[in-house]
């Protein structure tokens, strides 16, 4: 309307409303294109979706768990999108026992989106600044300008980015230099794991730290991440133990194939023994936003060191150096405020970096209201003011400071980590460490209330608006402005949560409602569409296009795809996990107790296709794709089943992606038949499908291997690249937009 | 029960030992993920050393067996059957109805309440604790290999050659140095779904039919209890709910103790040395 | 300790190379009931856990079956001698006393030399269980050593002095005393070894709890006099003992082969253990009467020595035979009949690549000696 909102149709009928929309988009998604697509018959499907469905309503929630079966396909995000249609329309969010919960791989990957180990993102999930033509983000003033939002939570934030600003740069942030904001890196393109590598390969990367990965084993088409290692100049790998990404120089297929020649191989690299997580203390977050402190159990070993005692020590020297230098590059080096108290041992002590993370008044000062007990720098100084108890005291004045603003009060004025907690009350385990933002157990409570502010049930009462109080109250913390009432309604010209009515839940969003045609921040479309798989045995049953669109592909010589159906691959292959084994093995191929448990590598298959190919159970085979072979034992098993896609019989191979060529209990690598591809909006690798072929006999070892894949494999007996793939050097997905739920300004 | 944390009989701390309680584990496969928790939290504790075997191919088994080196071991079954109610996927053959159910076990040694083991130790090296579990004084222990055969489960064995306690015999302990300090024993303590249920025997034998009728309602036909107290091993300590027969979970449908063939061999024992005595005697005597 | 892992893989995979590919008929899918066949109706039946076997198989090595050997011999040696000595025939008084004599220090020599733990010997004598075979054995063995031993030294002492002339009654009276209880304890010896391995778990040897002692009790009886007969003694009372004890093995011989208790005990007649024991058989029972039947003593006495032996062995790889079948125990518990509707496919089927690896690797843990 003329203010801008935009306008709502609550009859549901205008043609144009969302719901409308819905509908025809999804008209075609039948529960028989159900079956075309995924082989799932009509009457199972029909079983599943009531028995999902009738479980939601005021007296009954459903949640939605996935973890990688669902995220690791160029639509996994599409997917996940529809998860949270589905529970929106079902009203399963912000409620107990309802909501969407990604199953975290390790125990802080959620934490390590708060505050990221991603390229694209600073901590609090504020985006990273881009300088590009095609968004200069320069001046600070320029980014707050994009992404402040005039209603909602991103209202405040200058506050966050300011208080972030303080936190890194100390008193080397002031006004008259945008608080340090040029000191922080600019991304200019895709720098994340596949993009990189990509270009490492290409030998545009001269130095690499690699701390508690293995991609030699973990990576996509981890035959290119091997050769693309060896056009390093330098690596530094920190470990537990010598994992095939810091042995592949003498210890690979490649180096076994004569591809790789050890004495060849210009990369220098550097092993640092690395301390175990039982061997240091710190915080995990996990999937619900719980932070939860762990003590030391033992020291490490010899000379492991933690991460922690790595990047201090090292930023302690980097710093050294540029203060000596006066380069003008070395600037933001010098202007960091790395103030951090030590232990005996050289480690920064890790409660001083939550304090900071939870943020304080900048100002030093002493005394009882004064400093939290360790706010003393290693001179000894008070180095800053007392600690912060809530993010809304988050200003953009530089008064305060803040390492990551949602985790505010996880350390507060009283200088107790809340993170340490261990006394769990009530139905939510409220006294047992805390979840951000504010200890509020289950995110968009407001959500558990009617618009009224009355529970949905008695049943299901979370949260809930007391009229005599005249204020929220309930079971968790109100996710919700304390004192608005249910039916309060914006004046025009209000700003922040002041601007969101008072039955609005997902104070995030300017509007503070969930949102099932999303506008802005996706590459691919305002609502989830099917597309196939890269590789895929069939093509697409609902659209002409069979892959996503703006899917990253690399298009590049050594990265060949099968076109859609290819009979040199006809079977489906995909990965799983061992309960006996860890990822990419490092933490579980090493360890005896773990490895007696599942010792070599297998393929599972299904009784039919065994049959078909003469294969017997226990069989040494091997799996092929367009990138490469690797050889397991065949397991012949009922748990594997064809499936009967639009007619056709597709059958499956199966195979845990754990093993590797390093160490004791050696074996394929899955990974060697992956292909890079990345989904657009994240860059997730579509790990968890690619098209293969069995062929029942062992593969030679050595170097006749690429002779005998020529002719068993027949990559020259067809086209090597998808009908959809753009050629070399055209421009491709992992376009730059600010990931991880921040996405400026509606327009 | 799960879900009781650490006030559940797996965690809390007890006095069992001290209170002379007999305990006991019931491990129910209905609701166990074979994520082999128990397996390895034995073995770390106990400090156990692996036996590394080749890939077996028996589905996820790669441990084959308790013996001298495995004291918890979890089976992994595949059967054609339907495992109760549960929504079944799409078949193989395409035609519908193709039902099939994984089940795994976590077998132990079942400290009978009469132990061929115990009886047949012939230097009292395996004894009745407080607790009434059946355990190996590793420091007397010789070696004689005699509690292995005499083991109607097949669960105790010698351990051959490999360090710690090379040539000595080995199973469950019960974790017996945990109980005397009031701990729980570790697999009980590890297992996530607790399908090991530790605890006083009393409850958990009651537990246990009350979890047969649940299953048997919930179209589990097949559920049945396996502790045979009806033969002279006259019941076990560690006692198994089992979906289908005993055989296919590697347990004796009809476990003996040895001891009952004594009588009858002691007899022929002293019956061949008379007549040999007479007759020797007798024919010296009268040739 | 990685190293240990490594090199012990590299062997197995390099054994899985040169063994190649699978054996087993047909597509299998790996556990439970899943037949051959997709879809065949034997699917609903039980099928035991990959044909791993329910027992485990005795531990005891060669040592084991050469002490029965022994310790019969030695044992009934001793009723021989006390035998002698009433007959005042004191050369044969030692030469039976030099057979007990040395089986009663080669006995403990051989069950310690089996010992997991042979420093832990005398741990035998810290309790006596009558309800352990193994336990009142030990004492037995020591009883016997305890007699024979020095019973052997008296009696050559007490028989440099008959040369000498001049006789000590002392001696004598002590001598004798030995010798009889070297004849007691000796009855037992020859005996107990029968209800040692009848006393166990193992159906092959449990299911002739009866038989066993008599068997080895005879066969020691039989093996006694050989040794005398072979020493040169040439005497009715002998011969007839031979021939009693020839007979006595004839009997069992017959027993075993009329009284068969299905698979429960096959291994006793199949396969390599089944053979073993036959021959056995054959040599101390038919054989050893014929020859002496003949008149061929030395040649009938070697034989029953021979057969007494092997037989042991026989005894003892049926045990371990029929422990690792998984069907003897299942049959002995639950007869042939529920055994033929619960079959043991994986049990019935050369076994797969990989469990030969684990055969190798792991032989006390999936060999299946019978279908192997
Ligand atoms: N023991 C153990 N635990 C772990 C890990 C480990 O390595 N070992 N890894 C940790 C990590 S890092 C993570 S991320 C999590 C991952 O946890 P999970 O997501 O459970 O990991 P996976 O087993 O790889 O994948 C799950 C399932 O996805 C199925 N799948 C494959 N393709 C598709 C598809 O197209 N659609 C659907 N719906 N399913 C599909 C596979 O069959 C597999 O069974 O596990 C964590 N926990
Ligand atoms: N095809 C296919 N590929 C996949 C997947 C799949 O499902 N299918 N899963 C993907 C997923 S979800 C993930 S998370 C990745 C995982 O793949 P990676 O992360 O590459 O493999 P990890 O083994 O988890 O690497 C962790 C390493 O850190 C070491 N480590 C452990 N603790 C510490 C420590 O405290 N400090 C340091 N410095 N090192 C430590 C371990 O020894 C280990 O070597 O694999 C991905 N790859
Ligand atoms: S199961 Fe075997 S080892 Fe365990 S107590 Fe019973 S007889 Fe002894
Ligand atoms: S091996 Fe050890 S525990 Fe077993 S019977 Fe002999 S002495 Fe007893
Ligand atoms: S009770 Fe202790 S010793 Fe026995 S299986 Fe459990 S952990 Fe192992
Ligand atoms: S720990 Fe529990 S759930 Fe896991 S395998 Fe053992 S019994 Fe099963
Ligand atoms: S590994 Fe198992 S126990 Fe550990 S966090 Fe994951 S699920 Fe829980
Ligand atoms: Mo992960």
């Amino acid at each position: 309307d003329d203010l801008g909102h935009p306008k709502r149709d609550l009859s549901l009928q205008h043609p144009r409303c969302v719901f409308q929309i819905l509908k025809r988009h999804y008209s075609r998604y039948t529960p028989e294109m159900v079956q075309k697509v995924t082989g799932c018959p009509p009457d199972l499907f029909q079983r599943v979706a009531e028995a999902f469905t009738s479980c939601s309503g005021p007296e009954k929630t459903a949640a939605i768990c996935y973890a990688v079966g669902w995220t690791q396909h160029t639509v996994g995000v599409q997917i996940i999108r529809a998860a949270s249609i589905l529970q929106l329309l079902l009203g399963n969010i912000g409620r107990p026992g309802g909501g969407i919960l990604a199953l975290r791989g390790h125990a802080s990957i959620q934490g390590s989106t708060d505050i990221p180990t991603l390229y694209d993102a600073l901590p609090g999930y504020l985006p990273i600044p881009r300088g590009t033509k095609e968004y200069d983000e320069e001046k600070l003033s320029k980014f707050l300008e994009t992404y402040t939002n005039s209603t909602g939570l991103w209202h405040n934030l200058p506050a966050y980015t300011v208080s972030l600003l303080k936190a890194y740069y100390g008193r080397s942030a002031r006004q008259d230099n945008e608080w340090g904001w040029r000191y922080l890196p600019r991304i200019n393109r895709d720098h994340s794991h596949l993009a990189y590598f990509a270009e490492m390969k290409q030998g545009k990367v001269e130095g690499f730290f690699l701390m508690g990965q293995n991609p030699a084993v973990g990576g996509q088409h981890s035959r290119f991440e091997r050769l693309a290692l060896s056009k390093l100049k330098w690596m530094v790998v920190r470990d537990m133990v010598e994992i095939e990404s810091a042995c592949w120089w003498y210890k690979s297929p490649e180096i076994e194939r004569g591809e790789l020649k050890t004495e060849e191989i210009g990369t220098e690299i550097f092993l640092l023994p690395a301390a175990g997580h039982t061997e240091k203390e710190g915080c995990f977050t996990n999937t619900q936003r719980l932070l939860q402190f762990r003590e030391k159990a033992v020291n490490p070993p010899g000379d492991c060191r933690s991460e922690s005692w790595f990047i201090h020590q090292l930023a302690k020297r980097l710093i050294a150096r540029a203060r000596a230098s006066n380069d003008p590059l070395d600037e933001p080096l010098r202007a960091l405020d790395w103030w951090y108290p030590e232990n005996e041992e050289g480690e920064p002590v890790v409660e001083c970096v939550l304090a900071e993370i939870n943020g304080w008044k900048t100002d030093p000062q002493e005394g009882p209201e004064g400093v939290f007990k360790s706010g003393f720098d290693r001179d000894g100084r008070p180095h800053h003011g007392p600690q912060l108890g809530r993010y809304e005291e988050l200003k953009a004045d530089g008064s305060t400071a803040s390492g990551c603003w949602i985790y505010t009060g996880v350390l507060g004025r009283d200088g107790v980590s809340k993170a340490a907690r261990r006394e769990a009350q009530g139905r939510y385990g409220h006294g047992w460490g805390f979840t951000w933002p504010s200890d509020r157990r289950i995110i968009y409570n407001r959500a558990s209330a009617r618009p009224d502010g009355s529970p949905w049930s008695k049943l299901k009462e979370l949260v809930w608006w007391d009229k005599d109080k005249g204020e929220w109250t309930g079971l968790d913390v109100p996710d919700f402005k304390k004192k608005k009432a249910p039916d309060y309604r914006p004046p025009p010209d209000a700003e922040g949560l002041n601007g969101q009515p008072g039955d609005a839940p997902f104070i995030l969003h300017e509007d503070g409602l969930g949102w099932i045609y999303v506008p802005k921040g996706l590459q691919d479309g305002p609502l989830p569409t099917h597309f196939e798989p890269i590789e895929s045995p069939v093509k697409n049953a609902l659209y002409r296009r069979n892959t996503n669109p703006p899917v990253n592909w690399f298009t590049l010589e050594e990265n060949p795809k099968a076109v859609p159906g290819d009979p040199r691959f006809p079977y489906v292959l995909s990965t799983f996990r061992l309960t006996e084994h860890h990822t990419a093995g490092g933490m579980s191929r090493w360890l005896s107790h773990l490895a007696e448990l599942q010792p070599e590598m297998f393929a599972e298959i299904s009784p039919e296709l065994a049959n078909q190919l003469g294969i017997q159970h226990g069989d040494h085979i091997t799996v092929v794709s367009l990138r490469g072979g690797i050889e397991v034992r065949a397991m012949v098993s009922r748990r594997i089943r064809p499936l009967h896609l639009n007619g056709k019989t597709v059958h499956q191979v199966f195979m845990p992606f754990h093993f590797g060529a390093a160490g004791p209990f050696p074996g394929g690598s899955v990974n060697d038949l992956m292909e890079l591809c990345a989904e657009p909006n994240i860059s997730i690798h579509e790990g968890k499908t690619c098209l293969c072929n069995l062929i029942p006999e062992r593969m030679p070892p050595g170097p006749d291997f690429w002779k005998w894949f020529q002719e068993k494999a027949r990559p020259g007996a067809g086209p090597n690249r998808h009908p959809e793939e753009p050629p070399p050097g055209a421009p491709t997905g992992g376009r730059l937009i600010p990931g991880h739920g921040q996405h400026g300004k509606t327009h | 029960m799960i879900g009781e944390g650490i006030l559940s009989s797996n965690q809390k701390p007890h006095k069992h030992v001290q209170e002379e309680v007999p305990v006991g584990f019931f491990t129910d496969p209905t609701v166990c993920i074979g994520c082999k928790a128990c397996e390895v939290a034995c073995k770390e504790w106990n400090n156990v050393p692996a036996e590394v075997n080749p890939w077996t191919g028996h589905s996820y088994d790669n441990t084959l067996s308790l013996g001298a080196s495995t004291w918890r071991h979890v089976l992994f079954l595949e059967e054609a059957k339907p495992r109760g109610p549960q929504i079944a996927g799409p078949m193989g053959n395409g035609n519908g109805q193709d039902p099939f159910r994984w089940v795994f076990l976590s077998d132990v040694c079942k400290h009978c309440e009469v132990a061929g083991c115990l009886e047949s130790c012939p230097t009292g090296a395996i004894m009745r604790t407080e607790t009434q579990s059946v355990y190996v004084q590793d420091d007397v222990c010789n070696g004689c290999g005699y509690c292995v055969v005499s083991c109607p489960f097949g669960v105790i064995d010698r351990r051959e050659n490999t360090a710690p306690g090379k040539g000595g015999a080995f199973k469950c302990t019960f974790c017996y140095d945990r109980q005397i300090s009031g701990l729980t024993p570790a697999c009980a303590k590890a297992c996530p779904t607790e399908s090991i249920r530790f605890g006083p025997l009393k409850d958990l034998q009651v537990e246990g039919r009350k979890r047969v009728q649940e299953l048997r309602a919930q179209s589990y036909q097949d559920a049945q209890l396996y502790d045979p107290t009806e033969t002279s091993v006259r019941g076990i300590h560690a006692f198994f709910l089992l979906l289908g027969r005993p055989e296919n979970y590697r347990l004796p449908p009809r476990p003996e103790v040895p001891t009952i063939y004594l009588a009858a061999a002691y007899g022929s024992v002293v019956a061949t040395a008379l007549l040999a005595l007479a007759f020797v005697l007798c024919v010296f005597a009268f040739l | 300790m990685n190293d240990r892992f490594e090199k012990r893989l590299d062997d197995l995979r390099e054994e899985a190379r040169n063994k190649g590919g699978v054996t087993a008929a047909g597509v299998k899918p790996v556990g439970g009931p899943i037949p051959a066949q997709l879809g065949a109706p034997e699917a609903m039946l039980g099928t035991g856990y990959y044909g791993l076997p329910f027992l485990k198989p005795p531990v005891w090595k060669w040592m084991i079956a050469v002490y029965f050997f022994i310790g019969g011999l030695a044992g009934m040696s001793g009723l021989i001698a006390v035998a002698a000595l009433m007959k005042g025939q004191y050369q044969m008084v030692r030469v039976a006393m030099w057979s007990a004599g040395m089986g009663g220090i080669l006995s403990p020599v051989l069950l310690t030399w089996d010992l997991g733990r042979p420093t832990r010997f005398l741990n035998m004598l810290r309790v006596f269980k009558y309800q352990s075979p193994m336990s009142v054995g030990s004492w037995i063995v020591s009883a016997f050593g305890a007699c024979a031993v020095p019973g052997l030294g008296f009696v050559e002492w007490h028989w440099q002095n008959m040369q000498g002339g001049q006789l000590t009654p002392a001696v004598q009276i002590i001598a004798a005393i030995l010798v009889i209880g070297s004849g007691m304890a000796g009855i037992f010896l020859a005996t107990y070894t029968g209800a040692l391995i009848a006393v166990t778990a193992v159906p092959a040897w449990n299911l002739h709890r009866v038989l066993l002692p008599f068997h080895f009790g005879m066969a020691g009886l039989g093996s006694a006099s050989a040794m005398v007969e072979l020493a040169g003694f040439r005497q009715p009372a002998l011969n007839v003992i031979g021939l009693f004890a020839a007979s006595a093995q004839v009997l069992v011989m017959l027993y075993l082969e009329l009284r068969k208790h299905g698979a429960a005990d096959r291994a006793l007649h199949e396969g390599k253990s089944g053979w073993v024991l036959r021959i056995g058989e054959a040599l101390e029972g038919p054989l050893a009467l014929a020859l002496r039947a003949a008149g061929l003593v030395p040649e009938a006495a070697i034989a029953f020595l021979l057969g007494a032996l092997i037989s042991r062995f026989g005894w003892l790889s049926a045990g371990t035979a029929c422990a690792n079948d998984p069907e003897a125990v299942l049959a002995s518990q639950c007869g042939d009949k529920r055994l033929a509707e619960s079959r043991f496919p994986h049990a019935l089927e050369p076994a797969t690549a990989s469990s030969q690896q684990s055969r190798s690797s792991l032989p006390r843990k999936n060999t299946k000696e019978h279908k192997a």
